[in-house]
C-alpha cells in the first residue's frame, strides 16, 4: 500500500469511527430522554407512539395532553428543551376544557432531563410531514386568510402590537415562530385527521387551496 | 298462536315506529355531543354565545342560540348554509367558521334542528 493509499485508508477510517461514534451517542441520547420520558410519568398524558388512536369524541376528550408522535417534526429542538425545563402554558384553557383555564401546572424538568427529553421527542417523526420549503414570513396573503378570510384568531391567540388578542380554546399563536415547524403546520392544514382525526378545530383541507395552506402556514410560523 | 296479517302489520308498525324514534334520539344525542365538541367553544355550553372564545375584544359576540328573537331571524336554510360554509355564506361574520368539511350534511341538519330546539323557535314566515 503506498503512502497516499494508507492515508485514505486511514481518512475513512476516522471518518466511519467518527460517524459510529456520533450515531452512538445521539442514540444513547434518544435513550435517556426515553428513560426520563419514562420516570416522569410523561406517558400518563401523552401518546408517543402513532398512528393516531381517537376515532369519537368521547375518545378525544378522554384525552389529557396532546399526542406528541409526531413531536420531532411539529416543534423546533430550541423551544422543546427550553419549554420542558420552564413549562409556559401554550393553551390558554386546560386540554380540551371550556370551563377550565390553564393553571400552568406541567411539570418541570431539570436542565438535563429537559435536554435528553427534547432530544427523545424530536426522533418522533411523522412521514406525512414533508420538506414543504415554506420559510417563516410575514406573508400578506396568510395574513389575509388570518385576519379577515377565516379569523383564526377566534380561537387562537396572537400578538398584535404588543397585546396578546384572540380567543381561548385553541393553542396559543403568539410565539408559534419559535415553537413550530412550518412544514409541520403545512401539513396539519392539508391532512389534519393523519394527526388528530377527532378534534375540535374545522378541516380547512378542501376549503383553502393548497397555495393559500402555503401562505397561510408561513405567516402563523412567522408569528411572534 | 298464528299472527293474522292484521297483527303481523301492527307489530311491523310497531318496530318500524321504535327504530323511527331511535334513530331520531340517536341524532338528538349526536347533534348536542357536535354542539359541545364543537359550537359551544364560542356560543357556551347552554348556548347563551358566552363560549370561552367570547372575550371582550372580539368586533361581533357569538350569537345567542336560545334568543327566540335573533334565531327566528334566520332560515332553516340560512341555519345549515352558515354551519357548512362558515359566517360569509350568510354575510355574517367570518368569525364563525365552516364546518363543511367536518360534519355530514345529515349532522349539519341535526344541528339545525338542535338550535331550533335551544331556541324553541322556528323562522319566522
Amino acid at each position: 500500500m503506498s503512502q497516499g493509499q494508507f492515508s485514505s485508508a486511514s481518512g475513512m477510517l476516522m471518518i466511519a469511527l467518527s460517524f459510529f461514534f456520533f450515531a452512538s451517542s445521539a442514540f444513547a441520547g434518544a435513550g435517556e430522554g426515553k428513560k426520563a420520558f419514562d420516570a416522569a410519568g410523561c406517558a400518563a398524558c401523552h401518546q408517543i407512539k402513532g398512528p393516531a388512536k381517537e376515532k369519537t369524541i368521547k375518545d378525544a376528550l378522554a384525552k389529557k395532553g396532546p399526542e406528541l408522535w409526531y413531536a420531532g417534526s411539529k416543534f423546533k429542538k430550541e423551544f422543546l428543551g427550553g419549554w420542558l425545563e420552564d413549562p409556559r402554558p401554550i393553551r390558554p384553557m386546560e386540554f380540551y376544557s371550556l370551563t377550565k383555564t390553564n393553571q400552568g401546572n406541567h411539570p418541570k424538568l431539570s436542565g438535563k432531563d429537559a435536554a435528553d427529553v427534547a432530544g427523545f421527542l424530536m426522533g418522533l417523526k411523522a412521514p406525512e410531514v414533508k420538506d414543504s420549503g415554506i420559510k417563516p414570513q410575514e406573508n400578506q396573503r396568510g395574513r389575509i386568510i388570518f385576519v379577515k378570510k377565516q379569523s383564526c384568531y377566534g380561537c387562537h391567540q396572537v400578538k398584535e402590537k404588543g397585546v396578546i388578542t384572540g380567543g381561548l380554546t385553541g393553542p396559543s399563536l403568539a410565539g408559534a415562530a419559535e415553537r413550530l415547524s412550518p412544514d409541520w403546520v403545512c401539513a396539519y392544514l392539508s391532512n389534519p385527521r393523519v394527526f388528530k382525526p377527532v378534534k375540535d378545530m374545522p378541516d380547512y383541507a378542501g376549503i383553502l387551496t393548497d397555495e393559500e395552506i402555503r401562505d397561510l402556514a408561513a405567516y402563523v410560523s412567522n408569528l411572534n | 298462536m298464528k299472527m293474522n296479517i292484521s297483527m303481523k302489520m301492527t307489530a311491523i308498525a310497531a318496530a318500524a315506529w321504535f327504530l323511527l324514534l331511535a334513530g331520531a334520539s340517536a341524532f338528538a344525542a349526536a347533534a348536542a355531543e357536535n354542539y359541545r365538541f364543537y359550537c359551544s367553544q364560542c356560543h357556551g355550553l347552554g348556548g347563551k354565545g358566552d363560549g370561552p372564545n367570547a372575550t371582550k375584544n372580539m368586533p361581533v359576540s357569538p350569537r345567542d342560540h336560545t334568543s327566540k328573537y335573533e334565531m327566528e331571524k334566520l332560515t332553516d336554510e340560512d341555519i345549515i348554509n352558515v354551519i357548512r360554509d362558515g359566517g360569509a355564506a350568510t354575510s355574517k361574520s367570518t368569525l364563525m367558521p365552516p364546518f363543511g368539511r367536518t360534519l355530514t350534511a345529515s349532522e349539519i341538519t341535526a344541528m339545525k334542528d338542535y338550535l331550533r330546539r335551544l331556541c324553541k323557535c322556528k323562522a319566522q314566515s
